[in-house]
């Protein structure tokens, strides 16, 4: 049945290309339901991903996963002090941290590995096959033998759900996000959990990072982010804050990037880039309410304390 | 003032390394190359970068090397190294003619050197390699060497230089191998590395078992896709592009379609110095400049009959009588719009 055959190719492909979205969007979604949206997120990718390739040299690929983490979480310290702390402009600040980490990551990967580059041959971490699940026809391949970064990615939506709308720490960052004035007031220590946010968003953005170099390409790459901390903001948007949200949108993203493999691996003469453009029309159309009520957080992107004359 | 705004430099501190900024002086006879792609893809830029090297050693002049990814960066680079005092400024790749047009009539006293490029004019001189001709050698290589007859190419962004270099493949591995299939993609990129792995392993999932790319930093998953086909008990061999890449994957490539940049650009240079260079550049097999090379770390994986048919076509093409489809992306003149 080959109909087959190209159906779950594909599904593999969609699955693949969406775990690192899901992952650095997922992250993303706790730091803006705080009110910080972190335009650095690929910066910590890209260190996710030089942090992974070199943890992994090391001590082993699942040592590299937690180095990548870390050094995305990092990253995203490093934003949040000057953001959230400092209360430097989010969008600038969060710019100067990509287009930093991609330049220092390329200087790093250079002065270790000679400037002309050498291709890593990384010890990948191993894909696990999920007893049952696996064997679900068509889509049981694709989602259940994966890798540990997939299972993560799966578990955290759940988890984060229960957080942010069930638990009394996730009411307290989502009112730092909706309106940091009443929650300072009700004893919220706004600053605080907002750089909590970020840091999270950046350790899950290293994972994103990690899995590209340790589970998907098994070499690094200078600039092998390649804007998926980008991707992962409209993943956001398109998921509209919400987890369970957030992980469909990422697989719809990379079911698009997917698809343009299929289609040209098949000399189907359509314009694939069309099908590129189709997540980021949808995530227009949900930013402007096309499906049903959806805002972002109200506090997104602003600075706290607000910015006065004379503060 | 706001008390924040004493943050800035520090935040700029962190922003500086990564812009490039302005092109540093120059002193006495100096040369500087434009990448779009970082010099550590062991391929494309890499090549053009040990050209770089090459030039300074070589000819004791003042180098300079910067990486820029957008077209307005691209227009920057150019004048402020114009402004510095460079002579000659290589921007190495199609995607820079257009700017070096315009910084062409802006500083007649300068010299572009473009590679790949389309439109010659007084100082802006295309260097064309003639890779489709090794391209076509290594297509002969994959079609020798594919048992399910079907061979794959992986792609970057799909531009007059790259989609000549597939032209060519597709007629080498047909001209052994009549009923091979052959698949193309592009990934719309050329240093995505999860997108040309991506790529690769859909088409050995596909069948394909002789794959030939041409990207930059992102070949590094392409061979890692083969690496991993390998694992699961299948016969399946890379071919590397651009530059010698045998070292780079030594265990999965066959063979490189491969430019000897370093040396092209310093007979470049050395023309500029005498004051003889003009463009466009032609170069090929014929001159040396290009080539297929077999990896000598695989000798037998290419049979010895498809070798002797490989050095035959090669001599054929170098004495003209063999001709290799191609894709003609000079325009014919400046202010002709007519291209072809």
């Amino acid at each position: 049945m080959p109909d087959f055959a190209v159906l779950s190719s594909f599904l593999v492909a969609a699955v693949g290309l969406a775990v690192p979205l899901a992952l650095a969007a997922l992250g993303e979604t706790v730091s803006e339901r705080a009110g910080v949206i972190n335009i650095g997120l690929e910066g910590s990718v890209i260190w996710g991903a030089l942090g992974g390739a070199l943890g992994s040299l090391a001590f082993g690929p699942y040592m590299g996963l937690l180095s990548g983490a870390l050094a995305g979480a990092a990253a995203a310290l490093l934003f949040a002090v000057f953001a959230v702390w400092l209360n430097t402009d989010q969008i600038i600040t969060g710019t100067a941290v990509t287009i930093g980490s991609l330049g220092f990551t390329g200087a790093v990967f250079q002065s270790r590995f000679g400037t002309t580059g050498v291709a890593l041959d990384l010890e990948t971490v191993p894909l696990r096959e999920l007893p049952l699940l696996s064997r679900i026809p068509v889509i049981g391949p694709a989602l259940f033998d994966q890798a540990l970064t997939a299972y993560l990615a799966y578990a955290m939506v759940p988890l984060l759900a229960w957080f942010l709308f069930r638990t009394r720490w996730g009411l307290a960052l989502r009112a730092a996000g909706e309106s940091p004035e009443a929650a300072h007031a009700a004893g919220v220590p706004v600053v605080r959990t907002r750089m909590l946010a970020v840091v999270f968003a950046g350790l899950m953005a290293g994972l994103a990072g990690a899995h590209l170099s340790l589970v998907h390409t098994g070499t690094f790459v200078e600039n092998m982010s390649a804007g998926k901390g980008f991707i992962a903001i409209a993943v956001v948007v398109l998921g509209r804050w919400r987890p369970g949200g957030v992980l469909a949108a990422a697989l719809f993203f990379g079911g698009a990037e997917a698809l343009q493999f299929a289609l040209q691996a098949f000399d189907a003469d359509l314009p694939y880039p069309l099908f590129l453009a189709l997540p980021y029309v949808l995530s227009l159309a949900a930013l402007a309410g096309w499906f049903g009520r959806s805002r972002a957080p109200e506090g997104l992107a602003l600075p706290w304390p607000k910015r006065g004359p004379q503060s | 003032m706001n008390r924040h705004l004493r943050w800035l430099p520090f935040v700029s501190l962190v922003l500086a390394p990564a812009c490039g900024g302005d092109a540093p002086a120059a002193d006495g006879p100096s040369v500087a190359l434009l990448t779009s792609g970082p010099v550590s893809d062991a391929g494309w830029h890499a090549g053009a970068y040990e050209g770089l090297q090459l030039i300074g050693d070589s000819l004791g002049l003042h180098i300079s090397h910067q990486q820029t990814r957008t077209p307005a960066e691209f227009d920057e680079a150019f004048i402020s190294y114009a402004e510095a005092g460079y002579g000659l400024i290589f921007g190495h790749g199609f995607e820079y003619q257009d700017a070096a047009s315009r910084a062409g009539e802006a500083y007649p006293d300068v010299t572009f050197a473009v590679s790949s490029g389309s439109r010659p004019s007084e100082n802006v001189v295309p260097i064309i390699f003639g890779l489709h001709e090794a391209s076509y050698l290594a297509g002969m290589a994959a079609g020798a060497i594919t048992r399910s007859g079907i061979v794959g190419m992986v792609g970057g962004v799909e531009i007059p230089s790259a989609k000549g270099t597939f032209i060519a493949f597709e007629a080498g591995v047909k001209a052994m191998r009549e009923d091979a299939t052959v698949l193309e993609t592009f990934i719309g990129s050329w240093d995505d590395a999860s997108a040309a792995k991506e790529a690769a392993a859909a088409q050995l999932r596909q069948g394909a078992d002789a794959l030939i790319h041409n990207v930059d930093a992102a070949s590094f998953a392409f061979f890692q896709a083969v690496r991993e086909v390998r694992e699961d008990g299948r016969t399946a061999w890379a071919f590397g592009m651009n530059r010698d890449q045998n070292d780079v994957a030594p265990d999965v490539i066959a063979g490189s379609a491969a430019i000897d940049i370093p040396k092209i650009f310093l007979q470049t240079a050395r023309a500029w110095q005498d004051g003889t260079l003009e463009g466009p550049l032609f170069t090929g097999l014929a001159a040396g400049a290009v080539d297929f090379v077999p990896n000598p770390a695989q000798r037998g994986v290419i049979p010895p009959l498809a070798l002797r048919q490989i050095e035959e076509a090669r001599l054929l093409i170098a004495e003209r009588k063999l001709e290799v489809p191609r894709i003609d992306f000079l325009e014919p003149a400046a202010g002709n719009p007519s291209g072809s």
